[in-house]
């Protein structure tokens, strides 16, 4: 009896062992054998006969269960590593596009403003000389026409050149207490390395009664928001014109290259041009016959605030389809 | 508009005030410095007197002059023709370091010592004054021998740029720059003081006669001059060239300095022109031809139109002997308004007039008077020919409560006043909350109270207005373009997560390209008519032809599996825009990697159809209906979206997949409004299990599945919840028909199913492909 011991322990598979286990607990095993051995024990004796018998076979079964253990274990352990894998070889086989920069950053735009309740409009592309110049406060014979070279079609239309006529149309449609903003495409008849023939623009009304909307307020939200858009930035307001906005003002942000010591993004200034301002001319007001309100309105360009949150050197690889560059923005 | 440290400085005391002060107040005010450049020249460069100058033994086109530079004479070889007409010179003695690191060292010329250089303008980092060297005059100050050429303020100048707003043409002048700082800066103006000296007693009548037709809107005054020994100064040149107006005769360079000086649109016309000897008189006669158009004739020959062009004959010449002076002064808006509508050609003036120029006929005449007596020997006719027109100033009742209103702010009246004053208002106190205020006629651009406020933010400074959040009422703000907008976001980061890139590309397209393609374009009647490029000559009726572009481009950076996708707006034959999602996948299906052993599949019907179910959701496809030049004919469908056809996906045609030289592509082009998400219900979900089924069944090779499914989708059958082929096989021995799998699943809501409820479903099915297909059990 004593080398059964040695048996299970030296079992070394799981189909070695249970051939153990089928020679020491079967029906025809070891201990069976030992125990049809009692009914021949005189019975003062069988007492202590059968105690030491299940003594011997409860060390046993432990031995037993100890080596299945292990044994099972192992056994697992050569099921997994049989199905190794070098890992490292699959990281980069993810399938992921990524959104344009521009869309991107026009997304965040919306987001802040749609956060603040503004809401959104859009018009179509193609306007009329009222709404996208007249109403605005840009007769035709304005000067300030030179800065915003058309496209025309042969029957007088033409592409809007900023998203302001949706500014006109929404005012037009609606009564006031205006809050919105309207993102958009937009033309301008030029083409060379900063000017692309189209481009996207995010333009902001709102409009309430007379001498509630300020250029305090407007200094207010832009502020709050170039800070959302590009961090710990000073923002600075500077006089400017615009003939639908009186007064005007464009609005720098300490360049975020440099951190305002002046380098070559801000051409040494150490402030970058961002976006236009002011409070709507009363002019704008007349052409849709709003009465007693004040307003302020604010527009921007898209393509310019990507460029410089992501630092895209070339404005018209935007336009593309340049996997090399949208291929980064996964 | 360029303007000079010391120019300005003749119109109003900057000597308290350092560059960077300018800086700040130009941008500060709205008059945005584009560059701003300090002339500094090295000390050793001073003014020299020539004492002799011969010509060198050894060379002809070299001088050897003896200059006294102060500290003693010096011998110099100069090189420069015109310095035999030169007496003070700038000299820059040995030591000096010149810009571009180049130092004046003793040298021999062709065996002459020379102990210095004689400089020309660009020499020393100043812009160009003309050819050879420059001769100093007293214009820039009284000429002291030794005296560092840098010491005199016009030369060691600072110029600036400023780059002005289309309503400032109040600035395009010195003058005007100067009394916008004078407001910003709380700096009076200096006056202007100049008392013509009649030289000729002879009155201008005696000489000149004036004739005006029609309604005036121009004023003009006009001189009569003689002239001799026309000569302009060097810091008249000097400072032309800093503000890049040079002018090509001394003449041209005194109107162009007084023009640039005052803001008074000033002309000059050489008598000879129009006028023979015999003729005793000049007679000008001055018509209105349109509102804001005015053309001027002399003796019978027409030689202007007012602030627009002058005839090219009547301009003067170095020979001119006596000429016409016109002043002059209309109305930017009335003349812009005519010229655009008249389509008339104008000259580089017209550029000022058209901006609004200064009024003040009487300034911009004195002004030049002042330069032609100290640069020209000039006789004047005595008083000037006019014609004036009256008036109206803008008025605008200024309320201080409403200026406040609207910056934000509290400002005070006294504040306004003082402001408004400075920059050339007439201001009067009503009471003690509003001003009456008169617009000068150089701020054409001021109309209303809010011109006004824009004023006082200026000169009150904008960054001195606090931030103040606007209180809004609340009211929903959600409206459908935000819905569409954030389900237009949704779609399109289900695009990359499958893996598309974003296009952009420009909404036009190239006319013969759609066209070849079988598109439509923009109706001739409603064509663009100034396109940019040839390429770019229409609107877009699809994105796809772009797209096909991108891919080419990409192709060409050697990327090999080109997914892209765009949402956009395409046009109709009538202009009419709607929105459109495009997609096209070129080359490789998947990235390669150890999984395809460097191989990836290239994209076929079943993955692109697969990754645009992943962007767009569930879709039928049936036969295509579309037609176009892309489109393979027999791998193409419509996509079908709630029983509408709303776009098509197909295999890029082959010969046009050629034509473009990339791989294998397939493209896909879907109204964009039919992605909108939609409302749904949910159905009850049955509690019993289901069973799958599948059959296959021996039919004709041309009957397609979408029209087995449309029959099987008619059958009234609760039971049958959900149907899909599973396969297709063809061989020899099936000829004209193929054998298709076809799997069920079937469900009960009430009950578990029994073998013959199944076998009822069956039946059925079996029973209606016999009926419309002729199908046999294989």
């Amino acid at each position: 009896m004593e080398n059964l011991e040695v048996k299970i322990v030296q079992a070394d598979s799981l189909e070695a062992l249970e051939k153990v286990r089928i020679e020491l607990f079967g029906k025809k095993g070891l201990l069976a054998a030992e125990f049809a051995k009692m009914k021949d024990i005189p019975g003062p004796e069988k007492k202590a006969f059968a105690q030491g018998l299940n003594e011997k076979k409860a060390a046993l079964q432990q031995a037993f269960d100890a080596r299945y253990e292990v044994l099972k274990a192992e056994a697992v352990e050569e099921m997994l590593k049989a199905e190794e894998l070098d890992v490292s070889l699959y990281g980069t086989l993810a399938q992921k596009g990524a959104l344009h920069p521009v869309m991107e950053t026009m997304d965040k735009i919306i987001d802040y403003f749609v956060a603040l309740n503004f809401s959104v409009e859009t018009g179509g592309m193609i306007e009329d000389d009222f709404h996208n110049f007249e109403a605005l406060n840009l007769p035709k014979y304005h000067p300030a026409r030179d800065m915003q070279d058309t496209f025309y079609f042969k029957d007088g239309g033409l592409l809007r050149t900023h998203t302001s006529p949706v500014q006109i149309r929404t005012m037009l449609k609606e009564k006031p207490p205006i809050r919105m903003i309207a993102p958009g495409t937009v033309f301008r008849r030029d083409y060379d390395v900063t000017h692309t023939p189209m481009f996207h623009q995010v333009e902001g009304l709102v409009v309430d009664e007379k001498g509630k909307v300020s250029f305090a307020n407007l200094k207010a939200i832009l502020t709050d928001f170039l800070q959302y858009m590009f961090g710990d930035v000073d923002v600075r307001f500077r006089p400017s014109f615009f003939p639908f906005t009186e007064p005007s003002a464009e609005v720098d942000i300490s360049c975020i290259f440099c951190g305002g010591e002046g380098c070559r993004v801000c051409s040494h200034t150490g402030w970058i041009e961002i976006l236009g301002c002011g409070i709507v001319d009363p002019n704008v007001f007349k052409a849709v016959d709003y009465e007693d309100v004040s307003g302020y309105a604010f527009g921007l360009g898209v393509e310019r605030i990507a460029m410089l949150m992501h630092q895209i050197p070339d404005l018209r690889s935007l336009f593309e389809g340049d996997i090399r560059l949208l291929e980064q923005f996964r | 508009m360029i303007v000079t440290r010391s120019w300005l400085n003749e119109f109003i005391d900057l000597s308290g005030v350092s560059d960077e002060k300018l800086y700040e107040t130009f941008n500060a005010i709205g008059l945005e410095v584009d560059s701003m450049e300090k002339i500094e020249i090295d000390p050793k460069v001073v003014v020299g007197k020539i004492l002799s100058c011969e010509k060198h033994p050894d060379a002809d086109k070299l001088n050897v002059c003896k200059i006294d530079v102060g500290s003693g004479i010096r011998q110099i070889v100069c090189g420069a023709a015109n310095v035999v007409d030169a007496e003070y010179v700038a000299v820059a003695t040995i030591g000096t370091v010149l810009p571009g690191d180049f130092e004046i060292k003793h040298a021999k010329l062709r065996g002459v010592e020379s102990e210095g250089m004689v400089c020309a303008s660009s020499e020393l980092g100043l812009p160009e004054t003309g050819k050879g060297i420059m001769i100093l005059d007293e214009s820039i100050g009284e000429l002291e021998i030794g005296k560092p050429f840098g010491a005199y303020p016009c030369i060691a100048d600072t110029i600036i740029e400023l780059e002005l707003t289309a309503n400032r043409g109040d600035c395009l002048s010195i003058y005007g720059v100067a009394r916008d700082l004078s407001a910003a800066l709380n700096i009076e103006m200096k006056p202007f003081e100049y008392k013509q000296e009649e030289r000729m007693k002879l009155g201008i009548a005696r000489k000149m006669d004036l004739h005006t037709s029609g309604e005036m809107d121009a004023d003009l005054r006009y001189k009569l001059a003689t002239l001799q020994h026309v000569h302009s100064s060097f810091l008249i040149k000097l400072r032309l060239a800093m503000v890049k107006a040079e002018a090509d005769n001394p003449l041209a360079e005194i109107l162009a300095y007084a023009t640039h000086t005052t803001g008074v649109i000033l002309r000059m016309y050489d008598c000879a022109s129009f006028c023979s000897p015999e003729e005793e008189k000049v007679v000008v006669s001055v018509e209105a031809h349109a509102e804001g158009i005015i053309h001027v004739h002399a003796n019978g020959k027409h030689i202007s139109i007012v602030g627009v062009s002058q005839s090219e004959e009547s301009k003067p010449t170095v020979n001119s002997r006596e000429v016409l002076i016109e002043a002059s002064y209309i109305h930017p808006d009335l003349l812009a308004e005519a010229v655009v509508n008249e389509k008339i050609e104008t000259d580089d003036l017209y550029y000022k007039t058209s901006r609004g120029s200064n009024s003040d006929l009487g300034f911009g005449l004195g002004y030049l008077a002042y330069l032609m007596e100290h640069n020209t020997e000039v006789e004047c006719y005595e008083g000037s020919m006019d014609v004036e027109v009256e008036r109206e100033h803008e008025k605008v009742l200024v309320d201080a409560d409403e200026i406040s209103d609207i910056v934000g702010m509290e400002i005070e009246l006294s504040k306004i006043a003082v402001v408004l004053q400075k920059l050339g208002f007439d201001v009067t106190a009503m009471n003690d909350h509003q001003l009456a205020t008169k617009v000068p006629l150089f701020r054409h651009d001021i109309k209303n109270i809010q011109d006004i406020a824009e004023e006082i933010v200026r000169i009150v400074g904008i960054n001195n207005i606090p931030s103040k959040p606007l209180v809004f009422s609340e009211k929903k703000r959600l409206n459908e373009t935000s819905s569409r907008y954030s389900a237009k976001k949704d779609l399109r980061n289900r695009a990359v997560g499958v893996g598309f890139y974003e296009n952009i590309s420009y909404v036009f397209s190239e006319k013969e390209v759609l066209e070849r393609y079988g598109f439509e374009t923009t109706d001739e009647a409603l064509a663009l008519a100034n396109p940019i490029a040839e390429e770019l000559n229409t609107l877009r009726s699809t994105l796809l032809v772009n797209m096909l572009q991108a891919i080419k481009r990409n192709v060409s950076y050697s990327k090999k599996s080109i997914p892209l996708f765009e949402i956009g707006a395409v046009f109709d034959a009538e202009r009419t825009q709607t929105e459109k999602i495009g997609f096209v996948f070129a080359g490789q299906a998947e990235r390669e990697s150890v999984t395809n052993a460097g191989k990836p599949p290239v994209i076929d019907f079943a993955s692109f159809v697969g990754k645009l179910g992943g962007v767009i959701g569930h879709f039928d496809l049936v036969p295509c209906t579309f037609e176009n030049g892309l489109i393979h004919p027999y791998q193409s469908a419509d996509i079908v979206i709630d029983g509408k056809v709303c776009g098509f996906v197909s295999k890029l045609h082959p010969s046009v997949q050629e034509h473009y030289d990339i791989p294998v592509t397939f493209i896909a082009e879907i109204d964009f409004d039919v992605l909108m998400p939609k409302h749904i219900n949910a159905k009850p979900i049955s509690k019993f299990q289901g069973v799958y089924k599948d059959l296959s069944v021996v039919i004709d090779k041309n009957i397609r599945y979408y029209e087995v499914a449309k029959v099987l989708n008619g059958l009234d059958l609760p039971l049958l919840k959900e149907s899909y082929p599973v396969d297709i096989y063809t061989d020899e021995k099936l000829g004209e028909n193929k054998s298709l799998t076809i799997r069920f699943f079937i469900q009960s809501m009430e009950k578990t199913l029994e073998e013959s409820d199944i076998e009822h479903v069956m039946d059925a099915i079996m029973r209606a492909l016999q009926e419309n297909f002729g199908a046999e059990l294989r």
